[in-house]
């Protein structure tokens, strides 16, 4: 299997740095953004497996990265990051696609099961959508 | 208000309630009693006047029919005819048969000689041409005397007659017995005591009064001659006794007679003073019965004013805490949300120096000693710290959270046997029984389903908790029953037969942060949070609890919609 290719969004650095760090250990591919518009850059130029999102950053909100981001690269799975989880944030996020939610603070090994989760998914929609493209060629 | 304010608004309430009725009730008695009075007064006058006019009546029409009785007889008999003496005496029969006031009966001729007499005086041969009474006789034609002492010293007056019809005038005089005529004119009812009595025009007493005895005497009332006067006056005197009369008098026999009636003023007046006297007591009565009756009701009123003042400060109390437990939820959210995110930054480089140790381990590079495990121990130290801080920052954003309330109606039935199946397991592994009372045809509560669910799996876990901690593995149990009464109110009962709460405690159970579980496995906002949600929904929350025997909940739903 490749290696998983993880985009970490979230408005703390150092939040960025250290989780970055130990995925990178536990053996995933990890890119970082410190907003919105760098996390839909990023996607536009990299091919990622999966999203870590904060809910709550500026300059663009985390629920509004989601929804565009799952407009322009559906493929990959979103993962909303939040301080606290009221029920209708958590609705409006799986609404919008969102894979699923993990509350602060987390468990680093919560977030590698979550994103293993995720990227079981990404291959199964990617095998999908291949099949079906295959299936309009012939 | 203060003490000393609420005195004065008393005061002043019952200044006004005093005043404002007394007033007008004094206004309205003393108004209608002067048009009472006024108008008694005057009954009492025209009362008066008109006994004085039918007394006079009757006194003038004695006199006419006595000088009538007269000249009939001097029209029947001559003067020839009344020389002789025997037909003198028929005459004076004939007279005494119409009126027993005639005494006796004289004959004069126009020169004054005295030509016959019938009668008790010793009288006959005079000549009278000198005599005033004569003199006036002869002028007027009829001649009525005042009172003088007469025969036996018994008042009499005498009336004489000319007769002009023959050639020559004669006269007949017959002398009145004054006390038939002073019973006539006594004789007036008037009040107890009203009296009647004639003056003539020097104020001499022609009769009997009440002050004077049935002498003649200068009456000392009239002292000074009386004055004529037409109709009748009426006026006040004072008497001899110093009594104020109320006194009328008028004019009669071709005003040589004054007629005097009168009456004590008080005595005259009596209807009227009673009235008064009565009015009085009234109109004291009422006041009394005005002041108390408003010293009873301001009293009542400022208590009440006292009352209302208390319990909208309660109120306005109650509503600061809770726009401040209202701002403190909001500022805890904010509080919460911001140290989540340093906590998970500990969380992860926690993960990292865990990490790295273990590389540096595999690698042989560091020892396996006792600084080492302490290490170890700490870093396991501060994963604990961390969630402890996260389970608190969840309870707070709980806490907040409360403010966005949903209402649904909830069946309680299925939603009770759903928290409790959550539970079961849990309670079965340390053998606890769970007895529920969940009786048929209850009517749903309103309330947010999410939160009532917290609330009761909050107070089923406590009981279990405390169950555990009193029998260990078996023997624990608890009961939950539900009961609606008429008026709607619902009560849930939690029961557990666990290690109890103390008198202490009890005091403090529902206080945000007081937990009785040892640090890192409680947060004590479990039943702060319950207390609000409830209270929420209109309800309340009771404990009662015996130390080492067991615990009660109760959570009281109001009245219920649908």
């Amino acid at each position: 299997m490749d290696q998983i290719k993880v985009l970490l969004v979230d408005d703390e650095e150092r939040f960025l740095k250290t989780t970055a760090k130990l995925l990178q250990k536990k053996g995933f591919a990890v890119q970082t953004a410190g907003n919105g518009l760098e996390a839909l850059d990023i996607l536009k130029q990299e091919s990622i497996h999966v999203t870590l999102l904060d809910v709550k950053m500026p300059i663009m909100d985390g629920l509004e990265t989601l929804k565009i981001a799952k407009q322009r690269h559906p493929l990959v799975e979103m993962i909303m990051l939040t301080g606290h989880a009221t029920v209708e944030a958590a609705m409006d996020g799986l609404k919008s696609g969102a894979f699923d939610y993990i509350m602060k603070p987390a468990d680093i090994d919560e977030l590698v099961l979550k994103i293993k989760d995720a990227h079981a998914k990404h291959l199964l929609q990617t095998q999908k959508r291949n099949e079906l493209e295959k299936a309009k060629r012939d | 208000m203060s003490r000393n304010g609420y005195h004065k608004l008393r005061k002043y309430i019952l200044l006004s309630m005093i005043l404002a009725p007394a007033i007008i009730y004094v206004l309205a008695l003393g108004i209608g009693y002067f048009y009472f009075a006024e108008s008694l007064r005057n009954s009492t006058l025209e009362t008066m006047k008109r006994l004085v006019k039918d007394h006079r009546q009757s006194i003038e029409s004695f006199l006419d029919e006595r000088r009538g009785d007269l000249s009939f007889m001097m029209d029947v008999y001559t003067f020839e005819d009344l020389k002789n003496p025997a037909q003198l005496q028929k005459a004076l029969k004939q007279l005494q048969r119409k009126s027993g006031a005639f005494v006796d009966l004289g004959v004069f001729d126009n020169t004054g000689v005295h030509a016959g007499y019938q009668g008790p005086y010793d009288l006959t041969g005079r000549n009278y041409k000198d005599e005033s009474w004569f003199k006036e006789v002869m002028e007027k034609g009829v001649y009525v005397s005042d009172v003088f002492r007469g025969f036996r010293n018994v008042p009499h007056f005498v009336i004489a007659i000319v007769n002009r019809t023959g050639a020559k005038s004669w006269i007949i005089r017959s002398t009145i017995d004054s006390q038939m005529f002073n019973s006539l004119v006594e004789h007036v009812s008037i009040g107890k005591t009203g009296e009647a009595y004639i003056l003539n025009s020097r104020g001499v007493l022609q009769t009997r009064s009440r002050a004077g005895g049935d002498r003649i005497e200068l009456s000392v009332e009239a002292a000074e001659p009386a004055f004529y006067h037409e109709g009748i006056r009426i006026f006040e005197q004072t008497g001899a006794n110093d009594a104020l009369y109320l006194t009328a008098t008028t004019w009669l026999n071709e005003r040589s007679w004054m007629l005097v009636v009168r009456q004590e003023k008080t005595d005259a007046f009596q209807a009227l003073n009673s009235a008064t006297i009565i009015i009085a007591v009234i109109t004291a009565i009422g006041i009394l019965i005005i002041i108390l009756a408003s010293v009873i009701l301001s009293a009542g009123i400022v208590r009440r004013m006292e009352q209302m003042d208390l319990e909208k400060e309660k109120l306005r109390f109650q509503l600061i805490r809770a726009s401040g437990l209202a701002e403190l939820g909001e500022l805890a959210t904010g509080f919460a949300h911001e140290i989540n995110n340093p906590l998970q930054i500990i969380k992860n480089e926690k993960s990292l120096i865990e990490m790295n140790l273990k590389e540096q381990q595999d690698a042989g590079l560091t020892e396996k000693n006792r600084t080492m495990e302490e290490v170890t121990d700490s870093l396991n130290q501060i994963n604990l710290q961390v969630e402890r801080c996260a389970k608190i920052t969840q309870a707070i954003l709980k806490f907040g959270r409360a403010s966005n309330f949903e209402s649904t109606n909830i069946n309680l039935v299925e939603f009770i046997s759903q928290i409790t199946s959550m539970v079961e397991k849990r309670a079965g592994v340390h053998g606890i029984s769970f007895i529920q009372e969940l009786p048929e045809g209850l009517k749903p509560i309103v309330g947010d389903p999410a939160q009532l669910q917290q609330v009761f799996l909050n107070l089923i876990n406590n009981a279990v908790d405390a169950v555990i901690e009193k029998h260990g593995a078996s023997g624990g149990s608890i009961k939950l029953s539900v009961s609606q009464d008429d008026t709607g109110k619902t009560s849930v009962l939690i029961w557990d037969n666990g290690v109890g709460i103390s008198q202490e405690n009890l005091g403090k159970l529902f206080t945000p942060f007081f937990t009785t579980k040892p640090v890192g496995k409680g947060t004590g906002l479990g039943l702060a949070v319950c207390y609000g949600i409830v209270n929420k929904m209109g309800g309340t929350m009771d404990v009662t609890s015996t130390s080492a025997a067991g615990t009660t909940f109760t959570v009281n739903f109001p009245l219920t919609v649908g």
